[in-house]
């Protein structure tokens, strides 16, 4: 039995010729043969359509700052979005040291660090280093919305308006987008609509990063109800 | 080629320079899965996070011998990816609301065709520049062998031979890493 050169067989596979009879005879007997001209012609098939995918951009390089910050063990009690505004943060921390230790020595010795630190800047507890707009799902009225920011303390003040009024309570909630069962419920938002609440220790604001507030009945249920009422994303 | 095997020996010994080395070479093809697969760029930015952190976590997993990283890194980028689609998916009542906010992936595509796309197009690109010339014109230009002796310049003999062994060598990687094939290979990554 005389099996396909392995030319011939690239030229079938690119159906650049066309299988003579003999051939044909030979591929229907020889399963070796038409196995590889199968494999060949997916190949073939395969190659036409990879011109689609030749030199892809490169991700951004906010996906590589991600993943550094993922695989580092977090070091702060709550792991920080990663972005920008981490890095001027730090450098600026190093910045105000010599200050410090030069200028205002004295002041830091008298009044305290909080204090200098209020002098030359923010208090470092009122940093933000995450925020969301909280819009408003379908069925809740459009004019209902909010902020949530995360503070450098690891707090998060949730500011909202307008929330329908309902029978329950209203609760403030951080969710895995990948994962839209995974959540932590951080407390509950009072009638004033205004709230600072502090953010678990260890947890990771890259992964919970979808802040919710939901509309929770009496119910003695611990879990969330379903019904939310604002959404949206921290980001940095 | 011998860079990959270096690569892979950093890798396996937890240098975080080879974490880096590998998302620069394949970082774009993992995103692009992603995206494909979900059809929405954040998810597929976040996925495409999750796929080198898990890949990176579980870096003693990887096994040269048994598929490139590339195959490995598209076969944890997959699942990561249906596992997204999933939970968009399952019916929770506190998911209800938010798969509205997730726009549905735009045109679906066989993911073990994606995967295909990807490998033998990274191994096009590893051919020697011969090889690689002739099977371009062959593929993207719908040229035949005289034809492409005629615009290179190259003996016909020598177009066969090129265009041979570049369909071998590229048969062979898709046989390794394709998705019919490899993909789950590299090591026991299911759990990843």
């Amino acid at each position: 039995m005389q099996h396909l050169d392995p030319d011939r067989l690239v030229l079938l596979a690119l159906s650049e010729q066309q299988q003579e009879l003999s051939e044909s005879d030979h591929l229907a007997q020889c399963a070796g043969c038409r196995y590889d001209l199968d494999s060949l012609r997916e190949v073939a098939d395969i190659g036409t359509e990879i011109e689609e995918v030749r030199d892809l951009p490169a991700p951004p390089e906010s996906v590589w700052r991600a993943i550094e910050a993922g695989i580092t063990t977090p070091v702060a009690p709550v792991t920080p979005l990663a972005g920008r505004r981490g890095r001027p943060q730090r450098e600026r921390r190093r910045w105000l040291a010599p200050v410090l230790s030069a200028a205002a020595a004295a002041i830091v010795a008298v009044a305290g660090t909080v204090v200098a630190f209020g002098v030359l800047d923010r208090p470092p507890a009122e940093t933000v280093t995450a925020q969301a707009t909280l819009a408003p799902l379908p069925k809740v009225p459009v004019g209902a919305g909010g902020t949530a920011e995360v503070t450098s303390s690891g707090k998060i003040r949730i500011d909202a308006r307008n929330l329908p009024l309902t029978p329950g309570f209203h609760e403030v909630w951080l969710i895995d987008p990948g994962d839209l069962t995974k959540m932590l419920s951080l407390g509950n938002l009072p009638a004033g609509a205004s709230v600072e609440l502090p953010v678990p220790p260890g947890t990771d604001l890259n992964r919970y990063r979808l802040v919710d507030i939901s509309d929770e009945p009496h119910d003695g249920d611990a879990t969330h109800s379903g019904q939310s009422l604002l959404r949206g994303t921290l980001t940095s | 080629m011998s860079s990959d095997d270096e690569l892979a020996e950093r890798w396996r010994d937890g240098d975080e320079k080879a974490l880096r080395t590998a998302y620069d070479r394949h970082g774009a093809a993992v995103l692009y899965l992603a995206q494909r697969l979900l059809g929405n760029r954040a998810d597929a930015e976040d996925v495409t996070q999750v796929t080198f952190v898990a890949a990176w976590t579980s870096r003693d997993m990887f096994d040269p011998r048994r598929g490139t990283m590339l195959g490995w890194l598209l076969g944890i980028a997959r699942r990561k990816a249906v596992d997204r689609l999933r939970s968009a998916a399952r019916d929770d009542r506190a998911t209800e609301t938010v798969r509205a906010h997730l726009a549905p992936p735009d045109e679906p595509q066989t993911p073990d065709r994606i995967v295909d796309r990807l490998v033998v197009a990274d191994e096009l690109g590893r051919l020697p520049d011969e090889q690689r010339r002739t099977l371009e014109l062959a593929f993207f230009d719908d040229l035949t062998h005289p034809q492409i002796a005629a615009v290179t310049g190259l003996p016909l003999g020598t177009v066969k031979s090129h265009i041979r062994r570049g369909m071998a060598n590229l048969r062979r990687r898709w046989e390794v890493d394709g998705a019919a094939f490899g993909s789950r290979s590299a090591g026991p990554s299911r759990a990843l």
